[in-house]
């Protein structure tokens, strides 16, 4: 029972830090039908500037606990939205028109640029965040004690993805996006300004990413400037098992992708857990190649 | 035009062979990126301090020493290219490197270039006995490791043992030894797995851990992932005592972990840089700290030195600076050279002779102590 409750928690709350990064994927997937190979790296930069945010500028032990981290998560999706914009800008709308080859191939491009930028800027060397961020009080839940960052993660989570179905589903805003993500081409006729849905999307989904790092840097206490790879990838993974462009798909992808990891390697063995999710992934590619939700709901976006 | 071009080319190579007669190209071979760039970066740092200083008192014999640098990242493909580039940069011997299995995937290369090859932190046993008659090291040896954190474990009286390495060479290599340790002493195993190397939640590991109900944890794998177990067994309020082996023998892990978590934390290690009792080691500690503003976060850096100096020794007693003169030299002749982690020789199969591991525990202030 101890095993079971603590892996429930601990993958509810992995998976969504997962889910967080799949929404990116999913809403540019949605929209340009490109997979965002550089949505990683934001993720990635995203826990360095909450670092920087965090340790550089002394925010935290100046101002309280929860002040920091607020402060910290805000500045950091506004950051992390900028270097979306900027993504956009330099690598995906010179190439217009163009085919959707050379859009992955700038998208890969862009993922390597991020990853050894960061290198440079932050050094090679693991970043600790502070430790004494949150205090090392638990929760009481089943009978079980349940950290109190781990409960924390998880409504964070949980807050911002509902607070973006809200923004999809009941906003003018939403609405352009889910428009443009059944046909752009009649969504124009419509007088939506797709171009701006698409700045949207590479706004929102970076914020999301970043604020993601944001989480394990707080959760786990220590990044590296290549942990956006293993990240990017799970997420992604993620999006395909929810039904990319699929955006309750992404969230409901992440969770699944946390819990099959956490009872994964509970129950059957630690070492071959990453092994267990990919299976997983290939499985789903079999079975149902569209991923989770996506035949039911694809014109919902 | 072909026919001058060639000329050319030939011409150049000629010079280059004449400028090269004139300095020793030693490469430095290490993790300078990467998860374990702390390691490499003072493996470097150490090595060039030596190697200037050196210069600056006219070489040895005469002769220059070149020192260039091969990053291989911590990781095995990584490394094979790195090795090539300094059997390209005509290194007639490298100092290197860190990981286990990172040096595996050199060592072939090395020994096919004939290039002497001397690993700084790379104790998996196995480098060793594959014959390679151009490989030495001056770290010491897992089964050794093996053999003393067997010996403190039982000292502390646990009876249940976990065990938890990461798959790679090093990690996996101690726990086995420490297994057949343990299982001698008549310590009970009551578990024996791995977790992912670069992994961050370790959770799942130690609730599943917590419910074999052990006394001690034994971590073979390196300090990133032991920083992280630390902490997480302290958000989880489970006061097991942790001992880990050398690889967690880094300032870091305190910096990773939060003092709070590390405290108490055991690893079986050789003397870090700050409790070398050599009057020589101290004095270069000093000037490493001038230059760069801190010690080497650990002992495997002066453990590159040490093999930077051993080799520089040999060049001293040969005539023509050859790999293979330097490896007989090394082999047979080189006995109890004073190195900063204490007297060097080597045996017949390149590995250091000679004891050196210690417990160590860390304390509240999050500082490494020597225990006796």
């Amino acid at each position: 029972m101890e095993v079971f409750i603590q892996q429930l928690t601990n993958g509810l709350a992995v998976g969504g830090i997962y889910a967080l990064i799949a929404l990116g994927y999913t809403m540019v997937y949605g929209i340009m039908k490109l997979i965002n190979f550089a949505h990683g790296e934001l993720f990635a930069l995203g826990a360095y500037l909450g670092f920087t945010v965090l340790v550089s500028f002394g925010l935290s032990g100046n101002v309280g606990t929860g002040a920091a981290i607020l402060i910290t998560g805000a500045l950091v999706m506004g950051f992390s939205a900028l270097a979306g914009y900027l993504l956009e800008f330099a690598a995906y709308r010179p190439l217009g028109e163009s085919d959707r080859l050379s859009a992955v191939v700038s998208a890969l491009g862009a993922s390597i640029f991020f990853q050894n930028a960061i290198m440079l800027v932050w050094g090679a060397r693991y970043r600790a965040y502070p430790a004494d961020l949150l205090p090392n009080v638990t929760l009481g839940f089943a009978g079980q004690d349940i950290p109190l960052i781990r409960a924390a993660v998880l409504a964070a989570s949980v807050v911002i993805m509902l607070l973006l179905y809200f923004f999809i589903n009941r906003t003018r805003m939403g609405m352009a996006i889910r428009a443009s993500a059944i046909d752009q081409g009649a969504a124009k006729l419509m007088g939506i300004d797709v171009r701006r849905v698409i700045v949207i999307v590479f706004l929102v989904g970076p914020a999301l990413g970043g604020l993601a790092g944001v989480m394990v840097g707080v959760y786990y206490g220590q990044i590296n400037f290549n942990m956006g790879q293993l990240y990017g990838l799970k997420a992604f993974t993620a999006a395909i098992i929810g039904g990319i462009g699929n955006i309750p798909g992404a969230m409901i992808g992440g969770i699944l992708l946390g819990l099959v990891e956490a009872f994964g390697a509970a129950y059957l063995s630690l070492a071959w857990r990453d092994a267990i999710t990919f299976c997983v992934l290939i499985v789903i590619l079999v079975v149902r190649p569209t991923g989770i939700l996506r035949e039911r709901v694809a014109e919902k976006l | 035009m072909r026919r001058i071009v060639v000329a050319l080319a030939s011409l150049g190579l000629f010079l280059a062979g004449a400028v090269a007669g004139e300095e020793v190209v030693i490469g430095v071979m290490g993790p300078v990126t990467g998860a374990w760039a702390s390691e490499g970066e003072d493996m470097v740092n150490v090595v060039n301090l030596m190697a200037e200083e050196i210069n600056a008192a006219g070489g040895v014999n005469g002769r220059k020493i070149r020192i260039e640098v091969g990053d291989d990242a911590g990781d095995p493909r990584t490394a094979a290219l790195a090795a090539q580039r300094l059997v390209g940069s005509e290194a007639i011997a490298v100092v290197g490197t860190y990981g286990s299995s990172v040096c595996e995937a050199a060592q072939g290369i090395y020994d096919d270039e004939g290039v002497l090859q001397i690993a700084t932190g790379s104790t998996s046993i196995r480098l060793s006995e594959q014959g390679y008659p151009l490989f030495f090291r001056t770290c010491p040896r897992d089964d050794e490791q093996g053999l003393v954190m067997a010996e403190k474990v039982a000292e502390m009286g646990h009876k249940r043992i976990a065990i938890l390495h990461d798959n790679t060479s090093y990690a996996k290599g101690l726990a086995d030894e420490s297994r057949a340790n343990f299982e001698k002493d008549g310590l009970e195993i009551v578990f024996f797995d791995a977790v992912t190397p670069g992994d961050r939640d370790f959770t799942t590991t130690l609730v599943k851990v917590r419910t074999a109900n052990p006394d001690i944890i034994v971590f073979t794998a390196y300090y990133p992932e032991a920083a992280l177990i630390l902490r997480q067994k302290k958000d989880m309020k489970w006061a097991i005592p942790v001992i880990g082996g050398d690889a967690t023998n880094n300032t870091m892990l305190v910096e990773l972990a939060g003092a709070e978590a590390a405290n108490g934390y055991y690893f079986i290690s050789p003397p870090g840089p700050m409790d070398l009792t050599d009057p020589a080691a101290k004095k270069f500690l000093e000037k490493y700290r001038a230059q760069h503003d801190s010690v080497p976060s650990s002992v495997w850096s002066m453990m590159a030195g040490d093999a930077f100096g051993v080799m520089v020794e040999a060049l001293k007693h040969i005539k023509e600076p050859t790999s293979a003169a330097m490896g007989e030299y090394l082999r047979h002749e080189l006995e109890n050279y004073p190195g900063f982690t204490g007297s060097i020789s080597f045996d017949e199969k390149g590995d250091r002779i000679g004891d050196v591991y210690r417990l160590y525990q860390v304390n509240a202030e999050g500082e490494f102590v020597l225990i006796p």
